[in-house]
């Protein structure tokens, strides 16, 4: 049996057997919870896998479309080193440093390039939002 | 209901009842409940008996205890509950008349305050039995009309004469939105969440967009069915004192037509009918409601989402609490991220 199926088997017994028969409102209501929580957590472990694969190929993508940008056009500096370190870095930090430097560099990109490149970056987050969504909801 | 020294907690709240009711003997407490409503401070209701100029007397009280681990942190504060409660009492607002608050944590182990116990039932608008409840409700009409109505009434009350600007009177300009971003950005940070991408976009947005306001009064902050008490199909008392601030009123406004209040329902917070809502508040209050404004409040609440369930996941990642309910918020973060990148158009 795989760790998912196995939580998905515990939240069964906690919603449909354990649960009911707990005759306190606020014990009862732990229990349940717990339903959810294993849940949510197995099939975040049946996911697990795949998504991480689909977010490296995304930020891959990312990266190289920004450097292709960059290429091309001159921007504020603190925009170009926050993509290196998105390039370099390829995490959730890098990613917010960047957003971060687009909001302040608004003016100075003007708003058609400051949301083709914010845009761009929204891409990848509700492609990364949309797979999280598979295990959260 | 036993606390964590040797006399059990029932027993301490009738000595510390006895001690504030001198007049009294032979208290006792009855039909006691800890209610598993709320995210924050811990609820007891309970029936308090007792003998006084030789009759037998009877008073519902409710009694709540802050933990100290509460979802909202630092920014939580019973003591302010108690004192909005307070300036409240005498206001046409039906809320829970407060009677003690007690900051000494070797009385009942934590900060703790007493107030009435007011009649009426609170169904929980997330449940079956709740929404069928609503729904039943929203076809006789007459709560409906008490909702909009009571929101009304805390929107035009006199702040100041009530004593209220104790809470802080936002100066004209964007400084309430600003406030509130400020807030929330606070309590996340305190969280210890690791760094989400759309919440940064969320706020950064949030910032440059920050409304001007000219108009201020009493705002709930979290006005909806689930902190309403209802008593003979009417808002018997308005619950849940954590939120409220001074500042714009669309705040509120936002809140009640948001989709965050109701599931499977046009109904908003599962009761009004939107089209009515927006005829008899502004009817009551003389206020237009703006629909932009309160698109960007709708955003604003998504980031105060995301912060409360980032520190209530947090607070169970970290040890400081043991209810399974924290735990599962760490899935609502998702949620909330994915309802504001949808606000801010991806």
């Amino acid at each position: 049996m795989n760790p998912d199926q196995l939580l998905e088997r515990i939240a069964a017994v906690l919603r449909q057997d354990i649960g009911p028969a707990v005759g306190a409102e606020y014990p009862r209501t732990q229990a349940f919870m717990a339903a959810v929580v294993l849940q949510k957590l197995g099939r975040q472990l049946a996911c697990a896998e795949a998504h991480r694969a689909a977010e490296a190929a995304d930020m891959d993508a990312l990266v190289a479309d920004l450097d292709s940008t960059l290429a091309t056009a001159v921007v504020p500096p603190a925009i170009a080193a926050a993509v290196a370190a998105l390039g370099r870095d390829r995490n959730d930090a890098a990613l917010c440093a960047l957003i971060g430097a687009l909001y302040e560099s608004r003016t100075t990109l003007g708003a058609t390039r400051f949301d083709a490149l914010l845009g761009r970056v929204r891409r990848t987050l509700r492609a990364g939002i949309d797979r999280r969504m598979e295990f959260a909801e | 209901m036993t606390g964590p020294t040797d006399q059990p907690l029932e027993a301490r709240i009738v000595d510390y009842l006895a001690s504030r009711m001198p007049d009294g003997r032979d208290f006792a407490l009855e039909n006691v409940q800890r209610i598993a409503v709320g995210w924050s401070h811990e609820t007891w209701l309970f029936d308090l008996a007792w003998r006084e100029g030789g009759e037998a007397r009877r008073r519902g009280l409710c009694l709540r205890r802050d933990p100290g681990n509460t979802l909202l942190r630092h920014l939580s504060s019973l003591e302010q509950q108690f004192r909005v409660l307070r300036c409240l009492a005498d206001t046409a607002l039906p809320t829970p008349r407060p009677y003690w608050f007690e900051p000494d944590p070797a009385i009942l182990d934590m900060p703790f305050l007493v107030m009435e116990k007011v009649s009426g039932t609170c169904p929980n608008p997330w449940g079956r039995e709740g929404r069928a409840f609503y729904q039943a409700a929203a076809d006789r009409g007459t709560l409906p009309a008490s909702f909009t109505a009571t929101l009304a009434t805390l929107h035009t009350l006199d702040w100041r004469a009530a004593g209220l600007d104790f809470l802080g009177v936002p100066p004209p300009g964007t400084n309430f939105a600003r406030r509130e971003i400020a807030k929330w950005k606070e309590l996340i940070d305190v969280s210890g969440h690791p760094p989400e991408p759309i919440l940064t976009d969320l706020i950064a947005w949030l910032e440059a967009n920050a409304p001007s306001v000219d108009r201020v009064t009493l705002v709930h902050g979290a006005y909806r069915t689930g902190n309403l008490l209802i008593h003979e199909d009417r808002i018997s008392a308005v619950l849940d004192w954590e939120l409220q601030v001074l500042g714009d009123p669309m705040y509120d406004v936002a809140y009640v037509l948001s989709d965050l209040n109701r599931e499977g329902t046009p109904l908003l917070s599962n009761l009004v009918d939107r089209d009515s809502f927006y005829r008899d508040y502004e009817a009551a209050t003389g206020f237009t409601i703006d629909d932009g404004l309160c698109r960007y409040y709708n955003a604003l609440y998504a980031m105060r989402s995301v912060a409360f369930w980032m520190s209530a996941s947090g607070l169970y990642a970290g040890g400081q609490s043991q209810d399974i309910r924290l735990a599962r918020t760490a899935w609502s973060v998702p949620v909330v991220l994915e309802r504001a990148a949808r606000e801010l158009g991806y």
